[in-house]
Formats: C-alpha cells, structure tokens, sequence
C-alpha cells in the first residue's frame, strides 16, 4: 500500500487540475447551454500567451500569470461566447457542438501554425522542494496546484452563495426568459461565466504545462480528459464534477502505477477518463441527462430532400468524369486522386450521420482504422482482397451498434461527446492489441497482382466507391431515409405514428461504420501500411468539421470535403497552404453550421432529376383531394 | 407609467399572431385584457414586456419608443411582468427571490414590503420556493411589483389553478397596487373577476381589438358574451 501512496500524491496534483478544467466547462455550460468542446483548446491558447508574456517578453511569472488568468483569458471567453452566441442564439445542440469543435480544430491549428508542433518545455512555476507528510514526500509545487485549485472550488461555492451576481448567475441558470423580466440582463451574466470558466481553462493550463510540456496537442487532450469527470457531474453539478475529476486524477496515476508490470494494459490508465464518460453516457438511467440548450431555432432543411428517386444522372455524370481521370494525371496525382476518391466514400459514410439524421459522431477514423488493420490481416490469413474488403466492413458492423448504444438513448451533445469518449477509447485500448497494429506499431498491406499498376487500382478504387455512393444515395431517398430525417426532427413524432427509432438508428449507424470501414481498407490498400498515427481520434473532429463546412446534407458535400482535405494540399503544397489547413476548416465550419449544406448548398445546382420541382408542381395543381387536404390543414 | 402598443404585428416564425393591435394603458389605470383562448393575450403581454420583438409597430413606455429594448431594460425602467404559471424560481429560497426581484439592493427592505403585501411570505423566507404551495408561490411572483417598486405591472392569468381563496387574496393585493398608482395590465380568463378593479376593458380575438370600453358597458353587450367565459 505504501508504494502506492507517491502516486497518490501525484494523482492529486493532477486530479487537482482536471477539476479546475471541469468546472470551468461546467459553469459555462449551465449558464449558456453551450457545451464548448473548445474549452481546453482556449485553455491551451492561454498557456502559449502566458509563455510568450514570460519567456519572449520576459515578464516576472506572477505578472504573466496574472495578465493572462485575468485579463486575457476572461477577454477570449467573452468574445467566444459573444461570437458564439449572438450568431447562433437558439440554434440546436448539435450545432454548438459542431461550431465549438470548428473552434477547438481552429485553435490547435492556429497554435501549431504560429509556435510550431513541436514542444516547448516551460520552466517550474513554483519551488520544487519537497516536505514529509503521511510517511511520503510531496513537493511544494504539487501541494501549491492542489491549493490553487481547491481554494478555486471554495471560491466559486462562495460567490454563488454570497453575492448577488453569483445569485443572478444561479438565477439565469433556473430560467433566464424570467431573470430578465427581473431586470437582470441575461447577456450579462452568461458572458460573466465564459470570462470565469475560460479564467479557470486557463489557470489549469498554466498549472499543468510545467509537467506536461508546451504542447497544443497533449495541452488539448489533457482538457478532453476532464470530459469523463463532467460527465459524471450530468454536465451540471458543480460539486460531483470537481470530486469527479479528483478522483479520476488518482485513479489515472495509481493504475498507472498497477499495470507497470504489464505491458499489454499500457493503455489503460489513460482511458480511464474516456471509459468513464462513455459507461456513464451509455449506463445512466434514460432522462439522466438533459439538455439545458434552449433550442429555438430549428435547422433549414435542404431542397434536394423531397426526392423519391435516385439522382441517377447526377451519379453517372460523376462516374464518367472520374473515369475519365487517370488520363489526364500521371505519378502522385493519381495517387491524390485514388485517396480523394476513397475519402470521398468516407465522407459520404459520415454524412449519412451528420448530414441525414444530425447526429454527431465523432469516432469516425476509429472504423477507418479498423477497417485497414482488419483487412492486413484477413489478407495475412490467405483471404483474397476484395473479400477480405468486404470482410473487414462486415467486422465493423456490430461495432457500429455498439457505438449506436448510447445513439438509441441519447440526443445530440450527449451522443457526440459518448462518441468522442468511444473513439479515444478505442485508440487507447485497442491500437497496440493485434486486433489493430500490435506490437511492431505497422500493418502492411499488399495489393493483389492485377491492382499493382496504378490506374488499374484507380479504377477498382472507382468502383467500390461508386457502389458505396449508390447504397448512401439509396438510403437518402427512401423509408429509412425519411424516418432519419423525421427522427431528427421530432423523434415524439415518429414514434406517434408506430415507428419504433431503435431499428434505423442502429441500421444507419451499422451501414456508416461498414462503409468507413471500406474506405479505411481502400487507403489502407493504396498506402500498402497503415501505423496508428495515421488517423488518430483528431482526424474524426478535422473530418467533421470539413464534412459540415463543404455540406453534409448531400453527396456534393462529401466530394468537395474530400478534394478540399487531399487534392488541395497535394496540389499546392506550400507551407501555407498545409499549416492553414485546419485553421480554414475549423473557421469554415464555424461559420457555416447553420447553413444547411455547407458550402455546396450556397451553390445550389440546378436540380438535374427535377424530383423537387415536380413535387412542387403535386403541391400546387397535384389530385383534388390533396389540394383541399392541405388548405384545411393550413388554417386549422 | 404609461404604457401603449400602437399598431403591433407580432408573432412566431412565420405564424403572425397580433395583427395590428393598439392598445393604451394610462398612467395610474388598471386595463383588463380579456379574449377567448388563443387570442393573442399572452403574446401581447411578452410583446409589452419584451420577450418578442413586434414585426411591425411600436411600443411606447410613457414617451420612449421601447420596442427594441431587452426585456431587463423594461424591467429596470419600471415594469413588471408576472408571467403565466409561476414567476418565482423554483430552486431559490424566498429570500433569495426576492433579493433577486429587488436587485440586489437592500433586501431587508423588500423582505418588509413583501411581507407587508402577504405576511405568509415573511414567515416562510428560509424555504425553497418550489416547496411552497401554489397559492404561496403566485403571491411570491406577485410580491415583485411591490417589491421592485414598479410603476408598470402586467399580469398574466394570476389566477390559474388557485382555489378561490387564495384568489381573493392576491386580488386585494392587485386592488391595493392599483390603489398605489401604479398601471396594471391584467389577462383574465375569468372576466366577472378583474371587471370590479379595473378602468377600461379591451377584447382581444384572433389578434385583433374587437372592444373597447369601461367595465359597466361590458354588462349585457352581446359581442362580450360571445367571447368572453364567465363575463355575465
């Protein structure tokens, strides 16, 4: 037991600090409904200012400390939750969740851009003595973070039991309309709680990067660690929420401490967090978690929805011109084709969730990674290559339930984050398995004899692509197309009329995961290896925002996502173009949510099938009977 | 205060539900607004009051166009608006409610003026408001006009699933702001019992002011007993 206590120690350092985060995301989101996936990513940012103030403007510690935790951080909350807000007041959860995670890609993006990737170390805080308590030595600098963070608690209880803006925030939390008639200025009070949960995002930052290292992508993930402990609070309890991430701090450094001996659970102790916020998602009882968003404002939907039949011109005009590629591209580009060409069916994979029932889900690169793994070794068994494809998405298929789980129980936000907790899982757990990669970190994967040149896998590329595209473009237009998208309307509804929601959820999230599956074993087939840093769960967030900016509702989406992601850094690859990548998707996404297809839906083609005008033309002179129909509807 | 919605559209998305109301409360009146359900009464008290924004007119508080003022602005200018069900928050103490409908400012006082209007409340400070009865908890909401000091009070249906009792008492309360000087608006489903208390009548119908008048004109006017439940 004694051995164990040192990591109990460091455990409340850093336990300490995914309270502060926690809590801080919490108080914002009570008071604005607005989950802010970017909330460690402002924190992140803070911390590289906080450098910048001390090390390049060589300001003292405390000054840069203070300048940053109480000017500049509030400062970035405000304008985050101004921007956030003013434009979006009302929209749907979804919408925040995918407008935050634009911010989060952004910021990481911005931050790598202007710093660099590669990190920085920064230079103790406080003293880093150490004094003997219950027969174990504990440093200065880890009782000091344990302070900070708990005298942070005691605070924040006591300006929401003593003063009168803590009773206003409390106030506005219950019902903001009604605070208002009050006189109290809602706007007001929720920007006063993004100054104060970014203050501690920030805080937290600087508290844990002497031990963490100035680095904008372990600085952000350490954030989404906290994700677990507000889970446990329902995104609402201040108090179970700070407790929460204590405890999973400890938890992460005495498991840490338990599997040292074990090399096949190394994953472990940093799952932890996301095995929490994903059993507690997926096992809470049903109504545990509600939304405080208040939704107002309901998503437009796109025109091309009323069609009944394939968009068969469209599709074939697409496959002639693709086809028609490979003669006009010779070396790399047709490798960039090929690539953009199976992006294109991932895309359209995630579309299917995104754009046609609107639920996020953000463990999309997790199939993609499965699906290249899993084909390397049903090859490695002898089973021919498009069989082994084939293979390799049918395995995916019951993990899709699995994620579709929490899917047929939770909406929106909670499905997103029980997604996002799913895919770092995966990757935590089971990327050194051989279930995925094993122990050599690589899996090689030969393409058969006759797909060895280059054109011939193009076009075998081409065609499972396009059989995936018709099977997307078939579940838009018919039964299961309707119910989803009636489902992300009013699930009440759907149900009122006798359709039972947990068989097309599970469906659509069953033909997602196996046609990103396919996809992963297309890039897998074209790369001939696959290593776990590849698509790691960053990709499914940069993947997403890219779906959502180009436009998720229809196939145009998914190709132009897939040439904005690939072709175009491969054609113009200067340094500009490749940093400023991310930085464009995330702004572009952000920009973009509540448009309802992206950039292609500000390009609306004229509509080649003629399927909404003819429904129009129904509407207006269609059979008597509907006419009448619909004018007594309207004024009842 | 001087209230007046002049020419008011308003409504939800594309739905208008007011379609060219006006509407005048003068200053130290009391106004019943009555209609039949789906009128349009509640949204006119939420567009007085500045939860929605008209589509076309204005709204003037004594001789400033507020229609485009926040509804904290109007709050803070003087007017209450005791909405429909409970206006209290359900998960603060009395106290705290009515800290909250005071402002912050010197809340001894308001905890008197409350207690003042209904002693009941003075006994109860310590409690959540969502543990008070319901008649308790619509005296609460009604405790912020004297609290606040409000020039301007709009009431919308204060009598819902009270018992007649508890109605009476919170009646007498809005006779005693009336006789304070301040403007009431009142949305009343039940007609026969705001009639006694106020000055002038207007009867709202499918987003539109079908009648005006004083209360006495009221008795045995056959478009009031067309619209109107309880008016004879």
């Amino acid at each position: 037991m004694r051995a164990y206590l040192p990591f109990v120690v460091i455990g409340l350092t850093t336990g300490a600090v995914y309270a502060l985060v926690a809590t801080g995301l919490v108080l914002t989101y009570k008071t604005s409904g607005v989950f802010n996936f970017a909330h460690g990513a402002l924190g992140m940012v803070a911390t590289y200012i906080f450098y910048s103030l001390r090390v390049d403007a060589g300001l003292p510690t405390a000054v840069a400390l203070v300048a940053v935790v109480v000017v500049v951080a509030p400062l970035m909350g405000y304008t985050v939750n101004r921007l956030l807000l003013r434009w979006l007041a009302g929209a749907a959860p979804v919408t925040f969740a995918v407008v935050s995670l634009g911010l989060l890609v952004a910021l990481q993006g911005s931050a790598i851009a202007i710093y660099g990737a590669a990190p920085r170390t920064v230079a103790p805080l406080f003293p880093g003595d150490t004094f003997k308590a219950f027969d174990v030595f504990v440093g200065y600098d880890q009782a000091i973070v344990v302070g900070i963070s708990v005298a942070c608690a005691i605070a924040l209880v006591l300006f929401f039991r003593l003063t009168h803006m803590g009773l206003k925030t409390r106030a506005v939390v219950e019902d903001g309309d009604l605070a208002e008639f009050q006189g109290v200025d809602a706007r007001i009070v929720t920007s006063f709680a993004w100054m104060l949960g970014t203050a501690f995002a920030a805080l937290s930052g600087i508290l844990i990067a002497p031990s963490l290292g100035l680095d904008a992508t372990l600085l952000t993930l350490f954030a989404v660690q906290t994700f677990g402990a507000v889970a446990v609070g329902r995104l609402t309890n201040l108090t179970l929420t700070f407790v929460a991430g204590v405890v999973i701090g400890v938890a992460i450094s005495v498991a840490a401490k338990s599997v040292a001996t074990h090399p096949g659970l190394a994953g472990l102790p940093t799952s932890i967090p996301f095995l929490v916020l994903f059993l507690v998602l997926v096992v809470s009882r049903t109504g545990s978690f509600v939304e405080v968003t208040r939704t107002r404002v309901h998503q437009r939907l796109t025109g091309t929805t009323a069609a009944g039949r394939l968009p068969w011109r469209k599709l074939a005009l697409g496959l002639v011109v693709a086809g028609m590629l490979p003669a006009g591209l010779e070396g790399r580009q047709l490798l960039t084709a090929t690539s953009t060409l199976a992006f294109v069916l991932m895309f359209a994979s995630l579309s299917l969730l995104v754009g046609l029932s609107r639920q996020v889900s953000l463990c999309q690169a997790t199939f993609v990674v499965f699906g290249a793994t899993t084909l390397g070794h049903f090859m490695d068994w002898g089973i021919p290559h498009p069989v082994a494809l084939i293979l390799a998405g049918l395995v995916m298929v019951p993990v899709g339930a699995l994620v579709a789980l929490p899917a047929i129980r939770l909406s929106g936000l909670f499905l997103a984050l029980a997604t996002f907790g799913f895919g770092i899982l995966a990757q935590n757990l089971l990327f050194s398995t051989s279930l995925a990669f094993g122990g050599e970190a690589v899996v090689t994967i030969k393409r058969p004899g006759i797909l060895q040149g280059d054109a011939a896998f193009y076009y075998f590329v081409l065609v499972v692509v396009f059989l995936g595209v018709v099977v997307v473009e078939a579940i838009r237009v018919t039964r299961l197309g309707r119910i989803l998208r009636a489902l992300a309307d009013s699930p009440t509804a759907v149900e009122s009329i006798g359709v039972i929601p947990t068989v097309p959820r599970v469906l659509i999230f069953c033909t997602s995961a196996f046609l990103a599956a396919v996809a992963g074993g297309l890039l897998g087939t074209l790369t001939q290896s696959v290593n776990p840093y590849q698509f790691d769960y960053f990709f499914s967030l940069i993947w997403l925002t890219v779906l959502v900016g180009a436009g998720a509702a229809t196939l145009g989406g998914s190709v132009l996502a897939a040439v904005l992601l690939i072709a175009v850094p491969a054609v113009f690859t200067s340094r500009l173009v490749v940093e400023y990548q991310p930085i464009f998707f995330g702004v572009a996404a952000m920009v973009l949510a509540q448009v309802p297809n992206g950039i292609v839906g500000l390009f609306r083609l004229p509509n080649m099938s003629g399927a909404a005008a003819r429904s129009r033309w129904r509407l207006e002179r269609g059979p008597r009977q509907e006419r009448v129909a619909l004018a007594r509807g309207a004024r009842a | 205060m001087k209230l007046r919605l002049e020419d008011v559209w308003a409504g939800y998305g594309r739905v208008s539900v007011l379609r060219g109301v006006d509407l005048t409360v003068p200053a130290g009146s009391a106004v019943a607004l009555l209609g039949p359900n789906g009128a349009g009464k509640s949204t006119l008290l939420k567009v007085a009051a500045g939860h929605i924004r008209p589509t076309r007119g204005q709204v003037w508080l004594d001789d400033q166009a507020a229609g485009r003022w926040r509804p904290s602005a109007r709050a803070r200018a003087g007017m209450s608006l005791i909405p429909e069900g409970r206006g209290i928050f359900r998960l603060l103490t009395v106290r705290e409610n009515l800290a909250m409908q005071a402002g912050g400012r010197d809340v001894d006082a308001a905890v008197e003026k409350a207690a003042a209007a209904f002693p009941i409340l003075g006994d109860r400070l310590r409690q959540v408001a969502g543990t008070l009865s319901g008649g308790q908890q619509q005296m609460l909401a009604v405790a912020r006009a004297f609290v606040a000091d409000s020039a301007l009070v709009l009431a919308d249906e204060l009598s819902l699933g009270l018992a007649p009792v508890v109605v009476d008492e919170i009646l007498q309360a809005v006779a005693t702001l009336r006789a304070e000087g301040r403007s009431l608006l009142i949305v009343e489903q039940y007609a026969k019992r705001v009639l006694p208390i106020v000055d002038y009548v207007y009867l709202l119908h499918k987003g539109r002011i079908v009648f005006v008048g004083e209360p006495a004109q009221c008795q045995g006017s056959s478009l009031f007993e067309r619209y109107v439940s309880g008016a004879a």
